[in-house]
């Protein structure tokens, strides 16, 4: 961000462009400074600041002023509004004859079957003519967009997982078309062939060409190992040109690229590279996380493969969707919330599986957490006894689980930093934030491991193992085998079996997982329940409406501000798990007058006790495990602590 | 076998693999408490694999117990002439995977060796393993049974002898130190093999079980002996001399 002391933009400065994407115009101020520079006489920059803001203009007396006291009008209506608003009018609403001869006055000539066109699609192909939003859009990218050769200098250290210095980040960072190929594949579009896409991305480094043999790295990459590598032969590079492709022999760096034949090797994103030792690039963040899900089956049981070939497809096309298989067999799908799912599971019916499906009903993701610290060092012995470990919990400070699933905090950052963080920002001791073992689940979650044990024998060599354990327990916590969040397990003593064969992972993995449930049991859990920030524009008449339905949800109005004097616009949060038909209940609540947007917010604590079946907690709890095939009940403490 | 058992006991055995001796130690003292169990295992019930836990818990419940002492590895060792007085500690090699690769064990033969002792080193077995993924999983899925042999663990120590000589340790023992292979102790066709380190990579001592010696400081006594195990005597009489 220092990179950038003013990220601010303005119409002003022609970094803000207005238009309409679905009838393909837009414009920028810098266009209509253009059309007036000759005619008023100003220069074009001038001009573009005289077009936004307080500025007016009378054209009587053709002076400028700050006021409209001189009974000037506002210098954007007169000169840019009014005359689009003409235009539109005058081409819906007009005769032909006035419609045809205003659009040949702005310049813009009709060809063949146009000139037969009436109301909105004439309005569409004068708009788009006169105004069009490539040209818009395309100016703006060339003068205010820093072209790759500037910007990969800073942006490579941001982007990339390895060393800041090593050979492929210094051809990056110079953009350097002979280098090593370096390319991040950020999304699959889907091809004519069904079931095949192409790998589109970004060329950062070298030159990728057609027949080049590549390493196709996925997220889970590590260098030095195979996991999630192929090596491959680019079929064919493409340049991808709105809905037409073109082939083409080599793209060198800086530019964006479709690639043919890599798509079996990468679930959504990845990165291409021709340098052996290179490391991936970061992987893309969403701001939403996939928090609702169904279940899915064929009705026709031999439709089976088509399904599983349908959830491929459907996984690889839309960048945010989960899909995988439960230890029970069932074909799970998560996405953002019921719309969401209700799209992809209309996709997978009707184009990538193209059979019958039945559904279940859509599920929510719960977290496991702790309101407080374990109230005892729990210690859990190994199956054969000699090994014994000492732990307890304790809930993170409140806004940690945020920054680290923002990624400021993360497990490849460098020790120093990321103790020095804890220490100033969230009160860690410094020992302890030196010694963060890991975080889960799968390395990178919400929860992390410390060692505040001092100088213990062995650690490294049982790490592994403890940390395997760790990831499991994290995964699926001990109230119902949701994921937990916000939780700081500590190690405080370890006592381990003096040879190495009675301490390998089948003796450490399952007993760091008991020490770490009766860690979880005796430090007050808890479950965390994902909420929807509601955002809604409605006439005032129908607020009431709105707050009725919200509070019937256990959701509540947090802002409301008046936009007019009879439209507001109001925002509130609202449980996920009350979400289903939400948006036709408001509907039906305000007589269609208001439509709510609903994007993942935050979690939230259910402060109740979850080991009372009686409560809230409890009895979401006893669904959970119900559905996922578990004894009902938690199982006791006693089936995980062990005394000495 | 249970079977040849069943008939020389006659009585019924249960076979009692690791998940009911670890598991189900419930379960057998549960019995215990109204009938005899007799818990048969290989080797000394005190030798390598301990059962004092069932001791500990036999005695919180009164449940009386008696211990009937077997011949095990750790005694019958003394079959390849090193003196059992000059043994240290006894350590496991235990099997690599990719990423779990320790080496403990080499510091503890180091350190036996600084004081001049021999080690004896268990090998691995693996028997009703589960891997990783099925153990977290909770599937109850073993992998094939696995046994170490002595070329395999004379394999991994080279290994680490190679990293350590890499960061510029000093080394207490190398490839030409002297070490001792033995199979299936005991039964008819044991096979013991003196060899340098290096070349113990190398031998073929058959079927299971192995066990690995790495030697101290040798005595003219035990040199003899160890000549009669080997096809290289002078080998023998130069790196014990350099031992």
């Amino acid at each position: 961000m220092f990179l950038f002391p003013a990220l601010q933009v303005s119409p002003a400065t022609g970094t803000v462009g207005f238009g309409s994407g679905l009838h393909g115009w837009a414009f920028t101020l810098k266009q209509f400074a253009e059309m007036y520079s000759s005619k008023l006489g100003i220069d074009q920059e001038t001009l573009m600041k005289k077009l936004w803001g307080d500025s007016f203009y009378n054209v009587e007396t053709k002076k400028w002023d700050n006021t409209d006291a001189g009974g000037g009008k506002r210098a954007f209506c007169q000169f840019i509004l009014d005359p689009v608003l003409k235009v539109l009018s005058t081409t819906m609403e007009g005769t032909k004859e006035d419609a045809h001869q205003l659009i040949e006055k702005m310049g813009v000539k009709l060809t063949g079957d146009d000139k037969d066109l009436i109301g909105k699609p004439l309005m569409k192909v004068a708009m788009r003519k006169w105004l069009p939003a490539g040209d818009a859009m395309l100016q703006m990218i060339t003068m205010y967009l820093p072209s790759p050769v500037t910007s990969q200098k800073y942006r490579i250290e941001f982007l990339y997982e390895g060393p800041n210095d090593d050979e492929i980040a210094v051809s990056m960072k110079s953009c350097n078309p002979k280098g090593p190929v370096m390319m991040y594949v950020s999304k699959m579009v889907p091809t004519s062939d069904k079931g095949r896409f192409y790998a589109f991305g970004r060329v950062f480094s070298g030159t990728i060409a057609t027949g080049q043999k590549c390493r196709i790295m996925g997220p889970n990459y590590v260098p030095g190992k195979k996991e999630d590598l192929y090596e491959e032969s680019v079929q064919r590079t493409v340049s991808l040109m709105g809905h037409y492709f073109e082939p083409i022999e080599d793209v060198p760096c800086g530019n964006i690229v479709g690639l043919v034949g890599v798509d079996q090797y990468l679930v959504k994103t990845g990165t291409i590279t021709t340098f052996k030792d290179a490391h991936i690039m970061k992987m893309m963040k969403f701001s939403v996380s996939p928090i609702v899900s169904v279940a899915v089956e064929c009705k026709n049981p031999s439709d089976l493969p088509k399904l599983v070939e349908g959830l491929k497809i459907l996984a690889k096309s839309d960048p945010m969707v989960q899909c995988c298989i439960e230890e029970s067999g069932e074909h799970i799908i998560a996405g953002a919330g019921e719309l969401h799912l209700e799209i992809c599971l209309k996709d997978l019916e009707e184009d990538h599986a193209s059979i019958p499906l039945k559904k279940s009903d859509p599920v929510v993701s719960y977290r496991e957490t702790v309101a407080e610290n374990s109230d005892r060092t729990c210690s859990s012995k190994s199956p054969n006894k000699h090994n014994r470990l000492f732990m307890t919990a304790s809930p993170m400070p409140e806004t940690l689980p945020d920054v680290i699933e923002m990624g400021e905090i993360y497990p490849k950052q460098d020790a120093e930093e990321r103790a020095s963080l804890l220490v100033e920002e969230f009160g860690f001791d410094i020992n302890d934030a030196r010694k963060i073992w890991c975080f889960g689940p799968d390395g990178a979650g919400a929860n992390m491991l410390v060692d505040v044990a001092r100088d213990v024998e062995c650690l490294s060599e049982i790490k592994d193992s403890v940390v395997a354990g760790f990831q499991w327990a994290t995964k699926k916590g001990v109230l119902c085998e949701e994921n937990m969040r916000g939780v700081r397990f500590n190690i405080h003593d370890v006592t381990f079996h003096a040879d190495a064969i009675h301490r390998g992972g089948s003796q450490i993995i399952p007993t760091t997982r008991r020490c770490l449930y009766a860690c979880q049991l005796t430090a007050h859990p808890r479950l965390m329940e994902p909420v929807y920030l509601v955002e809604m524009q409605c006439p005032t008449t129908a607020f009431e409406g709105i707050r009725d339905v919200l509070n019937w949800r256990r959701g509540k109005i947090e802002e409301k501000e008046q936009l007019t004097s009879i439209l507001q616009v109001a925002s509130g949060f609202l449980p996920v798990n009350e979400s289903f038909g939400f948006t036709f209940a408001v509907r039906a609540a305000t007589g269609g007058r208001a439509f709510p947007q609903c994007v993942f917010d935050h979690w939230q604590i259910l402060d109740n006790d979850p080991l009372v079946p009686a409560t809230a907690s409890g009895v979401v709890v006893g669904q959970i495990r119900k559905r996922k095939g578990l004894q009902e009940e938690v199982p006791a403490i006693n089936n995980f602590l062990d005394k000495l | 076998m249970p079977a040849d058992q069943e008939k020389f006991y006659q009585r019924e055995v249960i076979l009692a693999d690791r998940d009911l001796v670890e598991q189900g130690a419930e379960e057998i003292l549960e019995n215990a408490q109204v009938a005899d169990v007799a818990l048969l295992v290989v080797g000394d019930p005190f030798g390598a694999t301990t059962h004092t836990d069932f001791i500990l818990r036999a005695t919180e419940r009164n449940i009386p117990y008696k211990v009937i002492h077997n011949a095990s590895i750790m005694n019958a060792i003394g079959c390849c002439g090193l003196q059992l007085y000059n043994f240290g500690e006894t350590v496991s090699i235990v099997f690599w995977t990719d990423n779990w690769r320790p080496e403990s064990f080499y510091d503890k033969i180091a350190a036996n060796r600084e004081r001049q002792m021999h080690t004896l080193c268990l090998l691995d077995i693996k028997v009703k393993e589960q891997s990783i993924e099925n153990l977290l999983r909770g599937k109850k899925v073993y992998e094939p049974p696995r046994y170490m042999t002595v070329n395999q663990a004379a394999q991994q120590l080279l290994e680490i002898i190679e990293n350590r000589r890499s960061k510029d340790q000093s080394l207490a023992l190398t490839e030409n130190t002297l070490c001792v292979g033995v199979a299936r102790v005991g039964a008819d066709d044991q096979k013991i093999e003196a060899a340098t380190l290096s070349a113990m990579a190398n031998v073929d001592l058959g079927g299971p079980l192995h066990s690995l010696i790495i030697v101290g400081k040798v005595h003219p006594l035990e040199i003899d002996m160890l000549k009669l195990f080997t096809k290289n005597k002078e080998d023998i009489a130069k790196y014990a001399e350099e031992a």
